[in-house]
């Protein structure tokens, strides 16, 4: 792999760790698996690194790569499997005025979105991530309008987790 | 739906939030080895295709082999006997060249359908070779076994003092059923345990193959 390659992608990737650090809040649980899915998915995005032409942003490309790791390539651990209680939540920011209740839909919130599958994640993922239906229908193969359906589904399939009685 | 919205917002107020990796540390991570299913892939289908070509080039040079080769010869069908080479051979490298094209063509920056599809697609051609390999092994098998039967029964026989020894219709017949029947077990349990195998390493990719092909149908 050429050597002059290695100072612009480590600059670009830097920058743009967030969207890695992102994927692997949502795809693993733990210290240990947060940091064994960053190592995979730079170490993918540095194979991957050639091709980028720069036809489209770093972090468009980015995402994608992340995220086809995460699904695909990365072999989770038994550890990472076995617990899938959130355990980020030390990170949650509080506004001033603490609102309890707030905090407490959020924490189910999160314990739903755990429960969904692989795909639905990366949907969700790209929802919360603002991205538009024809972006997301590109990153996973899908025609747009079933990605749209697709969403309006997990939609449905969150509030369910979330209130199993439909009261 | 009021939850994910906020979600959304949460999510978006967290992002300063990881702890954030330095270059130094990316330049280590860049140079570490990746762990990633498709490289255990590709050591365990390299393996087993490389299993079916030194078998076939360690039993070409074995003296058993010589032995076979003396009796194919005196039977008069050497020429079939090469020519079913040259074509066992042929089919072999035939896979090696689609498996490593298929391989080829893996790339982490297609889409994740396509990216599913080809990497599943390495691993089916993978599969071909192997349901090849156990079926013409079979059949070999059926074919060379009954032959040698059928020679050692006639040649007990003729030990015997038959002067015309011949196989009884009923004896040859069972005889040919329980071999096509072992041989039939023994592949399928081999198969049966392979697809387990095989599919333990790929229920993951499976499961999300066809996740994505059910939201387009």
């Amino acid at each position: 792999m050429s050597e002059n390659l290695e100072p612009s992608f480590v600059k670009q990737l830097q920058e743009n760790q967030n969207i890695i650090h992102k994927i692997c809040r949502l795809y693993t649980s733990g210290e240990d698996a947060h940091k064994d899915l960053f190592q995979e998915i730079t170490i993918q995005l540095w194979k991957a690194f050639p091709k980028f032409r720069g036809e489209s942003k770093f972090s468009t490309w980015a995402y994608r790569v992340a995220l086809n790791t995460a699904i695909t390539l990365y072999r989770k651990s038994k550890r990472s499997i076995a617990t899938v209680e959130y355990e980020g939540r030390q990170h949650f920011t509080h506004d001033i005025e603490y609102n309890y209740e707030e905090e407490e839909q959020l924490k189910l919130m999160y314990k739903a979105v755990y429960q969904l599958n692989d795909i639905e994640k990366a949907l969700v993922f790209m929802y919360l991530e603002d991205k538009d239906y024809t972006e997301i229908s590109e990153t996973l193969g899908i025609s747009e309008v079933n990605a749209r359906v697709k969403m309006n589904r997990i939609k449905g399939k969150l509030k369910k987790i979330l209130n199993p009685l439909g009261v | 739906m009021k939850e994910l919205d906020l979600l959304k917002k949460d999510w978006k107020k967290n992002t300063a939030s990881f702890e954030q990796v330095s270059e130094n540390e990316i330049y280590k991570m860049i140079h570490k080895r990746s762990s990633s299913i498709v490289k255990w892939i590709f050591i365990i289908s390299v393996i087993e295709l490389g299993l079916g070509l030194v078998l076939g080039l360690m039993i070409s040079f074995t003296k058993y082999d010589q032995k076979n080769i003396e009796l194919i010869k005196s039977l008069g069908i050497y020429g079939y006997y090469i020519a079913t080479s040259v074509f066992l051979y042929a089919v072999i490298f035939f896979f090696i060249y689609k498996f490593y094209s298929m391989y080829r063509k893996i790339a982490v920056d297609d889409s994740t359908k396509q990216l599913l599809s080809t990497i599943l697609k390495t691993r089916t051609v993978v599969k071909q070779y192997i349901a090849f390999n156990l079926t013409s092994f079979a059949v070999l098998f059926i074919i060379f076994g009954g032959y040698m039967f059928y020679e050692g029964y006639i040649q007990g026989a003729a030990k015997n003092g038959a002067i015309h020894p011949e196989m009884p219709m009923n004896i040859a017949l069972i005889s040919m059923v329980v071999l096509i029947l072992a041989t039939a077990f023994l592949t399928c349990a081999f198969w049966l345990v392979y697809k387990l195998i095989y599919g333990i390493l790929l229920k993951r990719l499976q499961n999300n193959y066809e996740e994505l092909k059910k939201i387009d149908l």
